[in-house]
């Protein structure tokens, strides 16, 4: 069958899918035109990454058809989708961190059986010049940070060939120069015939860079419009429908605040490769207050992170909690002590994805007096502690029982921070907080966050988004290459300076 | 789930029979052979229970190491040596429950001994403890042989074996349907129940479940991930020495060269049957008792003992593919 489909680089058309009682699509179409950037926003469990695996051969919808260029095909596996040039990345990178780059961007895409490593490389090394990416092609990819692991995947899809590049959150872990970097080589890409469609949560990517934008909502199509015709503060709108706030306001800042909480004094730390990730930093919270580490990602946040949390060593300076030194204690002392995390990375490091929520709920907190006594698990209490944590931030889900993996990372995310949150502790950390999370989800996380501040205790704040870290933030300081400093004013620019200088 | 395992057992009715028509007999009569060679006399079901025995303590090891994410290939190693140890400590020891606490000891202390050098290469230099553990496995069969062939050879014995236990040392039996059912077994229940309990019930428990299950969120717990490699190799290679010692009490009274078939091996499966839930480890060692039992009887009707085996080794073969199938994941 040829559709016309003239000027489109693909078209779904009445895509349905169910699963199980759930309708997460229901008859949504969607046109995009070749050489463009498209958006598709909507709230976390719109059904944006489900209709992009469904064109990328990923899920097979129930009823619906697709069309790329001019030919209605089936794609019943992913493999199918990126011999038909549609490439996708997703939230969660897929780079082997033991492969070294380059087999990392040839792996499944071998030109041949025998694989000859200069020719390989040059071919690499041209394909990265072209993006205006550079890449150390024998170095393991496990020395990536975020942002290269993040080109380095939209350099697998270039690899392949890939005419239509599915980006499902691309920004999420980037600083905003590199993600200001990262539309710069897609807007090359586009001008050169590829079609980008970008599913995104930020709304001022889409308003400077998209052309049109598709909004999806509890999974049905609301609307497309094109980016120009859109009043400032009309997207948001859209996007979650009726009744939600006006633009999100600045939080009040600390009414009150108390005594020194965390201390850090000439803290230097060496990084995974030897180098001196922390050098000298040294600074002060004090209860009552947020402060955040702004920073282009990879200047030394990850490291300064886990010295605090006690699960990387330092090389010389002082930690203390409330005038006790901590930084001779191990990990399980300092949680003890009133250390609360949300780590960055929920998957790797804040759940086990089998599990219970019940058994999660008690993750990191299980030698707290709540949670166990005499060295048993208080399994009465769990229960009741699971629901208190998943009903914080109205998390959607079934009973404790119900396996993690069955949430959506939206639901898991907001899970997390609760039971950081939920649990009374003195100092809490928190890396990317509402990592993955919606407008309306972002904003309830700043403000228990901030209500957490304000009952005493003293937060400590990693994000790569410079404007919710000037909204929630009594003060900023900013990570540069292992030096820290403090902004003097609370302005995009001051700090954006300080982020970037020599 | 439940008609899956129904179809199991029914698919390997079905293997077994058309591997026994393959071998030239009526399936029918060799299934009943099977099943009467272990379940049919009294006598047949205490040779199964006993089969049963040192495949349970061995895979309750197993099972322990695997909750904290190590694959302990080292079990058939750490039982021999527990056995041996057992054996000479009862040998020297005094007689009576004094000397069978002394010789459970010493075999439990000998395994645990036997798990540490893996335990610390891989806590403090993450070296693989498959490649460490089966490595071992070679040395406590080559060792031990030596010593029952040399050193500790009994003087008057024409095999290297060691000298019997006196009978005080005996485990002994309670009559349960007129079947013996050693002491030793019944710990084996015991252990089960105590380990199951304290992975869901303890801190400790917990923590070494999730280093299990995800060693990076056990260090952002607060969870000291090297400790527990630690504990669970020494652990697991404790009840490894525990299972020789209570097979040396329980049933065999001495120590000899190829003291094991390959227990420790047998118990890898039963393990894994068993997945995630420590009491499925009795079933799972049931059915591998059952099918060695009844396959020495089949082997004497005529059927060759490596089709049970290869029934087994099936078994494990589904059950892997149905717990490790891939879940259909939604947004």
């Amino acid at each position: 069958m040829t559709g016309e489909n003239s000027g489109f680089a693909f078209s779904l058309r009445q895509i349905t899918k169910r699963f199980g009682p759930v309708t997460a699509l229901d008859n949504i179409s969607l046109s995009v035109k070749k050489g463009s950037i498209h958006a598709v926003v909507g709230e976390n469990g719109a059904g944006k990454t489900t209709l992009m695996r469904v064109l990328y051969g990923a899920i097979q919808p129930d009823s619906g058809e697709i069309v790329i260029g001019d030919q209605a095909v089936r794609l019943p596996n992913s493999a199918t989708a990126i011999a038909k040039g549609v490439g996708m990345v997703s939230q969660h990178y897929a780079v082997i961190p033991e492969l070294t780059n380059l087999q990392n961007l040839v792996l499944g895409a071998e030109p041949s059986p025998w694989i000859n490593g200069p020719s390989l490389e040059s071919r690499a090394e041209a394909l990265a010049r072209k993006m205006d990416f550079s890449f150390a092609w024998n170095e393991p990819s496990s020395e990536l940070s975020p942002a290269g692991a993040q080109k380095l995947e939209i350099l697998k899809l270039l690899w392949r060939n890939s005419q239509i590049l599915i980006l499902d959150e691309p920004t999420a872990m980037l600083s905003p120069a590199d993600g200001d970097a990262l539309f710069a080589s897609l807007q090359s890409l586009v001008s050169a015939g590829a079609t980008v469609i970008l599913v995104t949560h930020r709304i001022p990517e889409v308003m400077q860079f998209c052309e049109r934008v598709t909004v999806l909502r509890g999974g049905k199509w609301i609307t497309e419009v094109a980016v120009n015709e859109l009043m400032p503060g009309e997207l948001a709108h859209l996007i979650v429908g009726d009744g939600l706030p006006e633009s999100a306001p600045v939080d009040p800042l600390a009414a009150q605040v108390g005594a020194p909480s965390l201390k850090v004094s000439n803290l230097s730390i060496r990084g995974d490769r030897g180098n001196l990730a922390v050098d000298a930093a040294s600074f002060t919270v004090r209860s009552g207050e947020v402060v955040g580490i702004a920073g282009v990602d990879g200047s030394g946040q990850r490291e300064l992170f886990q010295a605090i949390l006690g699960v990387r060593s330092i090389l010389s300076g002082e930690i203390s909690f409330s005038q006790q030194r901590v930084d001779t204690l191990p990990p399980a002392r300092r949680i003890a002590a009133g250390l609360r995390i949300i780590p960055e990375d929920r998957h790797e490091e804040a759940i086990v994805n089998e599990w219970s929520l019940e058994e999660n709920s008690i993750l990191g907190l299980q030698r707290l007096p709540d949670h166990s006594t005499g060295g048993s698990i208080n399994l009465k209490s769990r229960a009741d502690w699971t629901e208190k944590v998943a009903d914080r931030f109205a998390t959607k889900r079934g009973t404790v029982k119900q396996a993690m993996a069955s949430l959506s990372g939206g639901n898991q995310q907001r899970f997390v921070v609760a039971r950081a949150l939920e649990s009374k502790g003195t100092i809490l950390l928190a890396f990317q907080p509402t990592r993955g999370l919606d407008l309306a989800a972002s904003a309830r996380i700043y403000r228990a966050i901030r209500e957490t501040a304000a009952s005493g205790n003293s937060v400590l704040l990693v994000g790569f988004d410079l404007d919710d870290l000037l909204r929630h933030c009594d003060r900023i300081l900013v990570m540069n290459r292992g030096h820290l400093s403090e902004s003097a004013s609370m302005t995009r620019e001051a700090v954006g300076d300080l982020m970037v200088a020599k | 789930m439940k008609w899956r395992l129904a179809a199991l057992i029914l698919g390997c009715v079905i293997v077994l029979a058309v591997a026994v028509s393959v071998a030239g007999k009526s399936p029918i009569e060799a299934l009943t052979t099977l099943v009467k060679g272990s379940l049919g006399t009294p006598r047949a079901r205490a040779g199964t229970l006993q089969e049963m025995t040192p495949l349970l303590f061995a895979s309750i090891g197993v099972f322990v190491a695997l909750r904290a994410g190590l694959f302990n290939i080292g079990i058939e190693g750490q039982f021999l040596v527990g056995a041996m140890t057992a054996t000479y400590a009862g040998l020297k020891g005094p007689g009576g429950p004094m000397g069978i606490g002394l010789a459970i000891l010493a075999g439990s202390l000998a395994g645990a001994i036997w798990a540490l050098p893996p335990a610390v290469i891989k806590a403090y230099r993450n070296g693989h403890e498959v490649i460490t553990t089966i490595m071992l496995n070679n040395v406590a069969s080559a060792f031990t042989a030596w010593v029952v062939a040399g050193p500790g050879k009994a003087p008057d014995a024409g095999s290297p074996t060691s000298a019997n236990l006196p009978a005080s040392l005996n485990l002994g039996n309670i009559q349960l349907a007129g079947v013996p059912v050693s002491y030793g077994l019944l710990g084996g229940f015991l252990l089960v129940a105590v380990v199951g309990w304290w992975l869901s019930r303890r801190v400790t428990g917990y923590e070494f479940r999730v280093t299990g299950a995800n060693p990076r969120a056990a260090r952002a717990a607060g969870i000291n991930v090297p400790q527990q490699y630690l504990r669970a190799m020494i652990f697991s290679g404790a009840i490894g020495g525990l299972g020789g010692a209570i097979q040396v009490l329980a049933y065999e009274h001495r120590f000899y060269d190829s003291f094991s078939p390959g227990y420790g091996f047998d118990s890898l499966g039963v393990a894994l049957l068993a997945g995630s839930q420590a009491w499925i480890l009795l079933p799972a060692a049931g059915l591998f008792a059952v099918l060695a039992k009844g396959g020495t009887a089949l082997d004497i009707f005529g059927v060759p003992k490596g089709i049970t085996i290869m029934v087994l080794g099936m078994v494990i073969l589904v059950v892997a593919a149905i717990r490790y199938r891939r879940e259909d994941s939604v947004e």
